[in-house]
């Protein structure tokens, strides 16, 4: 297909101002109310208890559904792509429910299952701990919506790769475990690399089911995004929303930076 | 000696391999011969173990290791698509089964560097498989084969990637190989010449049965039945035989045709022709002709035989067969 030259231009600036007006003006506006002031008010507003304990919490949800779903990632990625799994479509399909799902969706049907009065609300009253509420919940729900990464990004390497080097393994003399720690696990580390990145990027925004379940303390239960809301809504405090927002934006571009730094280094070797 | 008995597969209704019992002796060159879907792979992965047969059983040295899992096999195993591990070194790959068996290092470096001299990659080795041609990879995976002391080593179409000239001097270079190292050796190959140029002794599958086995002169010369025949060698099929195409002779007559026929010993038919086309390739010169029943066939003959009876175009002759097999059965020849 040929375009003429006019065409071309009208799609270029149709793409810009799309890209321009949707993505960019946001942040910078964000960028721009966050350090109008100047670095001082915006570190202040970004070291208060409420702000450092919200980045903590973060971090630790982070720290816990990241290996949580790597292992389980793995797992289902090669029994997907190795192993005879009945009913292989339902579970595909499963897999890809968190996409599916409204975040808000997961965060009700948890209060169902684990609440006072859900299917597994006795929990609570035997042993004491909080899942609705707690730290528990959060995690859970956070699990649940980034399931998909590290599956979806690991399934189709497994696919590309074959299964030849395994086999050329195993007539090596290599057991099941040795054949997965030296030839399948370097193998799939850039797939696993960026369903990681993604999963930290999607655990660190995630606030929709987190919401449902937390009990939203400052200093206590607020994830950044939590901060952020509870922020500008309850306390009418515009620029601490923007300061946490722009402290929850630095780390997700953190989390691209590195990829991309990995990405640099995959594409040199 | 590797032993295989009444093995058995099937995929769904596919029959890949059906009842094949075979014999590979101890120190052989063994090729399993023919066209895609008759067996041969399925009937190599399954003596490596990386196939399960639903029947009959697989013996190496005596042991049976039908139920045995490939790493218990004792086996090397050589892939088509070389199979090479992507993120080691080429000292790493073929160092591998080495350092699985937890063997001193020091004896790893010694051995691997010894194999990497033996298939001329010395100097490769902190290469990656990226950084190698595709015959330098598969010399690379024949060492990390050869690295364990395998009591057999199975190649799968190990040069069917790779381009001509790069596969008939690895063929070669495999042949001088095993002429030192003298392991039981069976390679998997969908080329007669590669079969014939290699190996000392021939299995030719065809849907998944073996209909024939032998060293590569007699099945040569003395095949079984007209798809060995087929196979094994280029055929033209004159009047109700299936002949090589270079034991057909061209006269101009009838006549002329009968006496030398008979002066040879041969027989067969005498077979009415035109010549369609004469093309000259190298050393040998190949005539396309078309019977006077309107079957095509093409005649092989030597340069120096063709410039002494100049055939041309648009000319009759009468062609007979030096040598040819029994009439043609009934069934259709693939």
């Amino acid at each position: 297909m040929r375009t003429s030259r006019r065409a071309t231009l009208a799609l270029r600036t149709l793409a810009l101002v799309y890209l321009v007006g949707l993505l960019a003006v946001p942040i910078v506006v964000i960028l721009w109310r966050t350090f109008g002031e100047g670095l001082g008010p915006f570190l202040a507003s970004v070291r208060t208890p409420a702000a450092v304990s919200a980045l903590n919490l973060s971090l630790l949800i982070v720290a816990i559904t990241v290996p949580l779903n790597v292992v389980f990632g793995v797992v289902t990625a090669i029994a997907l792509a190795r192993w005879r799994v009945p009913f292989r479509g339902v579970v595909q399909a499963v897999v890809d429910l968190p996409f599916a799902v409204s975040p808000i969706v997961v965060g009700v049907s948890l209060i169902m299952l684990w609440g006072v009065g859900g299917w597994f609300g006795g929990l609570e009253q035997s042993t004491g701990i909080k899942v609705i509420f707690g730290l528990p919940g959060m995690v859970i729900a956070t699990v649940f919506v980034t399931l998909p990464f590290v599956v979806r990004e690991v399934e189709p390497v497994l696919h590309e790769i074959g299964t030849e080097q395994e086999q050329a393994a195993a007539t090596l003399g290599a057991s099941g475990w040795q054949t997965f720690w030296r030839i399948t696990l370097p193998a799939i580390r850039w797939g696993l690399t960026y369903g990681v990145v993604l999963t930290v990027a999607r655990a660190l925004g995630e606030f929709g089911a987190v919401i449902m379940v937390s009990s939203g303390f400052p200093g206590v239960s607020q994830t950044l995004t939590l901060l952020v809301h509870s922020r500008y809504i309850d306390d009418h405090n515009t620029y601490g929303a923007y300061t946490a927002a722009t402290l929850l934006m630095g780390l997700a571009l953190l989390t691209l930076l590195g990829m991309t730094l990995l990405d640099r280094k995959r594409t040199h070797r | 000696m590797i032993t295989v008995t009444d093995a058995r597969k099937t995929y769904g209704d596919f029959v890949a391999l059906d009842d094949v019992s075979l014999e590979i002796p101890a120190g052989s060159l063994t090729a399993l011969l023919g066209p895609s879907g008759s067996g041969k792979s399925t009937l190599l992965r399954s003596i490596a173990g990386l196939e399960d047969l639903d029947g009959g059983n697989v013996r190496i040295d005596g042991e049976d290791v039908t139920h045995q899992p490939p790493q218990h096999r004792g086996i090397g195993f050589v892939f088509q698509h070389y199979a090479a591990f992507k993120h080691m070194t080429v000292r790493d790959n073929v160092a591998f089964g080495l350092t699985i068996r937890r063997r001193p290092k020091a004896e790893v470096a010694r051995k691997v560097d010894d194999l990497l001299e033996i298939v001329g990659l010395d100097g490769f080795q902190h290469r990656y498989p990226a950084q190698l041609s595709g015959g330098q990879r598969q010399r690379m995976a024949l060492a990390r084969a050869l690295a364990v002391d395998p009591q057999v080593l199975l190649l799968d179409e190990p040069f069917g990637a790779l381009d001509a000239k790069v596969r008939a001097d690895l063929r070669r270079w495999l042949r001088r190989l095993h002429d030192e190292v003298h392991v039981t050796t069976v390679l998997v190959t969908h080329d007669q010449e590669e079969a014939l140029d290699v190996a000392d002794r021939i299995a030719v599958l065809n849907k998944g049965r073996i209909e024939q086995v032998g060293d590569p002169v007699s099945l040569y010369e003395r095949p079984e039945n007209d798809f060995v025949m087929s196979f094994l060698g280029a055929v033209s099929r004159l009047g109700d035989r299936l002949v090589r195409p270079h034991d057909i002779v061209l006269e101009r007559d009838h006549a002329t045709a009968a006496s030398r026929q008979a002066a040879e010993g041969a027989v067969g038919p005498l077979v009415a022709a035109r010549v369609d086309r004469v093309v000259r390739l190298g050393f040998e010169v190949r005539i396309e002709l078309t019977a006077d029943d309107g079957e095509r066939f093409v005649a092989q003959v030597t340069r120096a035989e063709a410039e002494r009876r100049r055939y041309t175009a648009g000319e009759d002759v009468v062609a007979w067969a030096l040598r040819s097999e029994e009439p043609v059965g009934a069934g259709p020849v693939a």
